[in-house]
């Protein structure tokens, strides 16, 4: 439920209570103030009668247009004090009407005589009153609840639109490009809370990212160095004269700084993927790289007594960088050969929309979402770093190539989908209409 | 062949020079790019092994000291940022090859020879030792005159077998040689074995000598003493 439906309901809930509560209010003090008036209005009547009284003039039956009745009495009452009455008339036959009378007594002392003095008025009734107000109401509730749900959305849309505009930033955010964040200004308190708020996290995140790989990049780099000292130590000692068991320790040492070069260089690798230093700037032609890549593992693949068919479509041209194109066959392929058994079979099949990749082999251990994670890996493969997968990952993510496995009746299948035909620009700029269009109201 | 190494690191360089040194190279060591410039105008190299970052500046510089002063030495590159770029800005710059630390001294000694040979040995394109012959540009080797039936791999490697005779090739080194940096595949070394197998087998049916021993642990020698 959007933010500007809740006012609405909030508001028109709280419209709703107060109404009948108002209504009630109005009524009482409507009827107060015109009996209150009433009451006022006949008791100067009756003044006005005593003092007639007083002059020595009988008053006539009206006064004022009031009814007034006066007798001797003998009741002795202060000069202020009233009586008053009201009454329906519903049952008055000469009136025949809805109305409600009032009638103010009063006792004056006029020549030390007691005189009661007694007059009434028609006023309206409750009823006429509730009737009228009714009417009102029902307006006001109706030019209420239609302003309120017209202007709503655009009073929201006005007041609201920085808050969107941080949100559109939010979502349009990467960490990866490294650029902070610049929030649209605001006068709003609240807004101007949440946009310091915003700005702070994303330029410490920003801060701490850059950091990070500032520092795991000049490690792998740095690390360059020693390793070549070492290799070349290594071949120097191993070029003099060594006995056995001196030449198996210099191998093994060999194989771990081997194993230690590749790890570094693949990290490298990733992080120029990740700075998007292999930008796609021409189409390859895929299908020739695929067949190359096949002729060079071909060696191998007869080694370890594989059969490889392909079917591979021509022409398929890709947005790729020549080398990715490359580094990307290579890791399929090479994993393809790897975890496969002696004597099983690879496919390969290229076409417009997907390369795949199937091969023979050992049903993976682990759970398949891991498998395209860093150093995890299949614990049947010793001599394997783990990283090929998530680099073959990065590309494609660099690429909007999709890529998916599974392993079906004793079958690895690698799919990477290829972006349709359209241009990857315009999908992107359909992507962001779609985003607007949905953070817009 | 004289050789300046420029490298600031004391014990990467004594390494290479010592390694090169073996190989019959003069090789002289600047460790730094003042000190270089002053050894490239007094005296004449055939090639620089230029390292790229160094302590008093990008040794990319040096590229273009080379052509303001028209010396005419070829330049491999030593980086240990293996960064596209720089690779890019490097070979524009006039140098002939490029080579991330860390790299094999059989390697390097390799790609030195193939630099020498584009230019210095102008058409000279055959490589030979004793009996075995080896044609760079046709990829062609013949044993005794004899063309052997070899795969593109198989003639790569019996090269790099060739330009380090009595030198010992560890099966990394072959692999990397052969496959590049980027393949996960190779720490299993079955396939070294089968292609230096083939060779060997080539080599014997055509009557050569079967230089290419085994060196306990350590991986392969091309020794030049067999008979």
């Amino acid at each position: 439920m959007k933010l500007v439906d809740k006012f609405t309901l909030w508001f028109l809930g709280i419209t709703m209570i107060i109404i009948p509560i108002n209504s009630v209010i109005t009524y009482y003090s409507i009827k107060r103030e015109i009996d209150r008036s009433a009451v006022e209005r006949l008791k100067h009547v009756n003044v006005r009668v005593a003092e007639q009284i007083g002059k020595g003039q009988p008053p006539g039956e009206y006064t004022a247009g009031c009814r007034v009745l006066f007798a001797k009495t003998d009741t002795a009452f202060a000069a202020d004090h009233y009586v008053i009455t009201e009454r329906d008339v519903t049952q008055d036959p000469l009136l025949n009407d809805n109305d409600r009378k009032i009638i103010v007594t009063s006792y004056h002392n006029i020549h030390d005589q007691y005189y009661r003095i007694t007059s009434g008025d028609y006023v309206s009734r409750s009823e006429q009153i509730l009737a009228g107000l009714r009417i009102s109401i029902m307006w006001k509730l109706i030019i209420l609840i239609a302003l309120v749900v017209l202007t709503a959305r655009v009073a929201s849309r006005v007041v609201l639109t920085p808050f969107y505009g941080t949100i559109k930033k939010l979502q349009h955010f990467n960490l990866k490009a490294k650029k902070r964040l610049v929030l649209p200004e605001t006068r709003t308190k609240e807004f101007k809370d949440l946009n310091l708020f915003v700005k702070k996290m994303t330029d410490k995140a920003v801060d701490d990212y850059s950091s990070l790989k500032e520092f795991s990049e000049n490690a792998s780099h740095e690390l360059q160095t020693p390793l070549a000292i070492i290799r070349s130590k290594l071949e120097l000692l191993s070029e003099s004269d060594i006995q056995g068991d001196q030449a198996i320790l210099i191998a093994d040492m060999n194989n771990a700084v081997e194993k230690l070069t590749r790890i570094n260089r693949s990290l490298i690798l990733l992080s120029r993927l990740e700075n998007n230093e292999y930008e796609a700037t021409e189409e390859v032609p895929f299908d020739q790289y695929t067949k190359d890549a096949l002729a060079a593992f071909c060696e191998l693949i007869a080694l370890k007594e594989l059969t490889v068919k392909s079917n591979i479509e021509e022409p398929v041209c890709l947005r790729l960088h020549a080398s990715l194109a490359d580094i990307l066959l290579n890791n399929l392929l090479s994993n393809a050969i790897r975890h496969n058994m002696p004597g099983g079979t690879i496919e390969v099949i290229l076409n417009r929309e997907f390369l795949m990749v199937k091969n023979t082999g050992k049903a993976p251990d682990g759970p398949i979402d891991d498998m395209f994670q860093r150093f995890k890996k299949g614990s049947q493969c010793n001599n394997s770093i783990g990283i090929g997968l998530s680099i073959v990952k990065q590309i494609c993510d660099m690429n909007s190539f999709e890529i998916q496995y599974h392993y079906t009746s004793g079958l690895h299948i690698l799919i990477v989908n290829f972006p349709p035909e359209t241009d990857s620009s315009k999908l992107l700029q359909n992507d962001e209409r779609y985003l607007h269009e949905r953070i817009q109201l | 062949m004289k050789v300046l190494l420029i490298e600031d690191n004391e014990e990467l360089a004594s390494s290479i020079s010592e390694f090169l040194g073996r190989e019959g190279y003069i090789c002289e060591v600047s460790y730094n790019i003042t000190d270089a410039q002053d050894k490239l105008i007094s005296f004449q190299y055939d090639c620089v092994l230029l390292d790229i970052m160094l302590p008093d500046g990008n040794g990319l510089q040096i590229l273009s000291f080379l052509r303001t002063e028209r010396i005419q030495s070829s330049v491999l590159i030593l980086s240990a940022k293996n960064s596209l770029d720089d690779k890019i800005v490097g070979l524009e710059e006039g140098a002939d090859d490029y080579l991330t630390k860390p790299f094999h001294l059989p390697e390097l000694h390799a790609r030195l020879r193939a630099i020498y040979r584009r230019k210095k040995l102008n058409g000279s394109n055959i490589i030979a030792f004793n009996e075995i012959s080896l044609n760079i540009d046709t990829l062609e080797a013949t044993v005794n005159g004899q063309l052997l039936d070899m795969t593109r791999k198989e003639f790569d490697l019996l090269l790099y077998f060739v330009v380090n005779k009595n030198r010992v090739l560890s099966r990394q080194s072959i692999a990397a040689h052969l496959w590049g940096d980027y393949t996960d595949n190779f720490a299993n070394f079955d396939f070294v074995y089968q292609h230096v197998k083939n060779i060997r087998k080539k080599i014997s049916a055509a009557n050569g000598t079967d230089y290419i021993g085994t060196v306990y642990g350590l991986g392969y020698k091309f020794n030049t003493s067999k008979q």
